[in-house]
C-alpha cells in the first residue's frame, strides 16, 4: 500500500507528502542508535522523537515515511529537510502502540 | 594540568552520599589533580558549598552541571566562574518538569554546606529530562557564560550518539567528552565532519563515588583551557 492511501486510511496528518513509496512494514523506535542498527527498507517508521537527525536516519534506512505520535510535532527545520529529501512525514495524535495498530488495521 | 571535570556529588541521586564537598576535594587532592568541576544532574546548588571547600584547600575548579535535553542526550555546561553558573538555576528550574524524587528508589538528593552539614535536600527528581532539546540546552549554557560539552559520547546510555545516532553536523557545542583515547579515534572516524584537532577534547571519570573519580593521569595544558574559555566569549 502506498502512503498516502495508508495515511488517509489511518487518519494521519500529512505534514510533508514526499515521495509516495510503498509501505513495506512498521519499525517503533525512539533511540536513534537503534533505529540506524534495526530499521528495514521500506518500513514506516513511528517515533516520538523529532531531533533533525531522524531526517538522515529515515533517508539511510530508506524508510517509506516518518510517523510522529503522540501529538509531538517537528520542527520546522525538519519539514524543510524533509521536502528537500523527499521524505513523507505524518503526525498521529495517538500514542506508538494504537498508531501502529491503526496503521496495520490498513491491510499493513 | 591533570584534571576531572565531571564528577557528581551527594546532590546527584545516582551518586554516593559520600560525595560531600569535603571529600570530593580532599579526594581531589590526594589524587594530585589540578583541576575539578562538580557537574549534578541539572542542577547547580551543591557548587558554592564545594567553591568555599576548594578555595580554602587551595584546588582550581569550574563550575558544571550536567543538562539532560529532552532528547535524554546529556551535556555539561561547565562555567569559569561560580555567578555565571548560578545563573543558570532559574532557566534550569523553569524547565525541570515536577516530579517528586522517591530517595527509596532513586538515592538521596542531599545539599551539603562547606562543613559537609547537611542543609537541605532537593524535592524533585533531578534524573529526568528538561523540556528543551539539545540544541536549547546549549543555547542556554551559552547564554549564561559557560561552555558546552557533550557528555560521554560513546556511552550506551544518555549520550549522543545512543539518542541521537551521530553527533550533529554544526551542532554548537564547545567540547567532546570521551572515556579514554580509543573512543576519541573512533568518534573522528564515524564523524568525518569532526576535525580531532580542532576538537575540544575532555576525558572525564563521570564519578558518582569518591573511588572512581580519575587519577592524575588525563591532562590539558593550561594554555589550551584559556583557549577554550577565550572561545566565542
Amino acid at each position: 500500500m502506498k502512503v498516502s492511501e495508508a495515511a488517509q486510511k489511518a487518519g494521519f496528518q500529512v505534514i510533508v507528502p514526499g515521495e509516495d513509496q510503498e509501505i513495506e512494514g512498521i519499525y517503533c523506535g525512539d533511540l536513534l542508535s537503534w533505529v540506524m542498527g534495526k530499521g528495514q527498507p521500506g518500513q514506516a517508521w513511528i517515533t516520538v522523537q523529532s531531533h533533525l537527525n531522524v531526517i538522515a536516519v529515515a533517508v539511510l534506512r530508506e524508510f517509506s515515511c516518518l510517523i510522529l505520535a503522540e501529538g509531538a510535532q517537528f520542527p520546522p527545520e525538519v519539514i524543510e529537510r524533509a521536502e528537500n529529501e523527499g521524505l513523507c512525514l505524518l503526525c498521529s495524535e495517538l500514542p506508538v502502540y494504537e498508531t501502529a495498530l491503526k496503521l496495520h488495521e490498513t491491510g499493513i | 594540568m591533570f584534571y576531572d571535570l565531571h564528577i557528581h556529588s551527594c546532590l546527584s541521586p545516582c551518586a554516593e552520599e559520600e560525595m560531600t564537598p569535603n571529600n570530593i576535594v580532599n579526594m581531589a587532592l590526594l589524587k594530585e589533580l589540578d583541576l575539578i568541576a562538580v557537574t549534578d544532574h541539572n542542577s547547580v546548588r551543591q557548587l558554592p558549598a564545594v567553591a568555599k571547600v576548594a578555595e580554602a584547600m587551595g584546588l582550581r575548579m569550574l563550575y558544571g552541571a550536567e543538562l539532560e535535553s529532552s532528547e535524554e542526550v546529556h551535556v555539561l555546561g561547565l562555567y569559569d566562574e561560580l555567578e555565571k553558573a548560578m545563573s543558570l538555576q532559574p532557566w534550569l528550574d523553569q524547565h525541570l518538569p515536577f516530579i517528586p524524587n522517591d530517595e527509596h528508589y532513586f538515592g538521596k538528593e542531599e545539599l551539603r554546606d562547606e562543613n559537609d552539614e547537611l542543609i537541605g535536600k532537593e524535592e524533585r527528581l533531578l534524573i529526568i529530562s528538561l523540556d528543551q532539546d539539545l540544541e536549547s540546552c546549549i543555547e542556554a549554557i551559552h547564554a549564561t557564560g559557560g561552555k558546552a560539552i557533550l557528555a560521554h559520547v560513546l556511552d550506551r546510555k544518555n549520550s549522543v550518539t545512543n539518542q541521537l545516532g551521530f553527533i550533529p553536523e554544526g551542532l554548537a557545542y564547545d567540547g567532546l567528552e570521551v572515556k579514554d583515547e580509543y573512543q576519541r579515534q573512533q568518534v573522528c572516524k564515524t564523524h568525518p565532519w569532526i576535525r580531532d584537532e580542532e576538537t575540544f577534547w575532555l576525558i572525564d571519570s563521570d564519578a558518582h563515588r569518591l573511588i572512581d573519580m580519575s587519577e592524575r593521569v588525563n591532562s590539558l595544558p593550561h594554555s589550551e583551557l584559556q583557549k577554550m574559555w577565550r572561545k566565542l566569549s
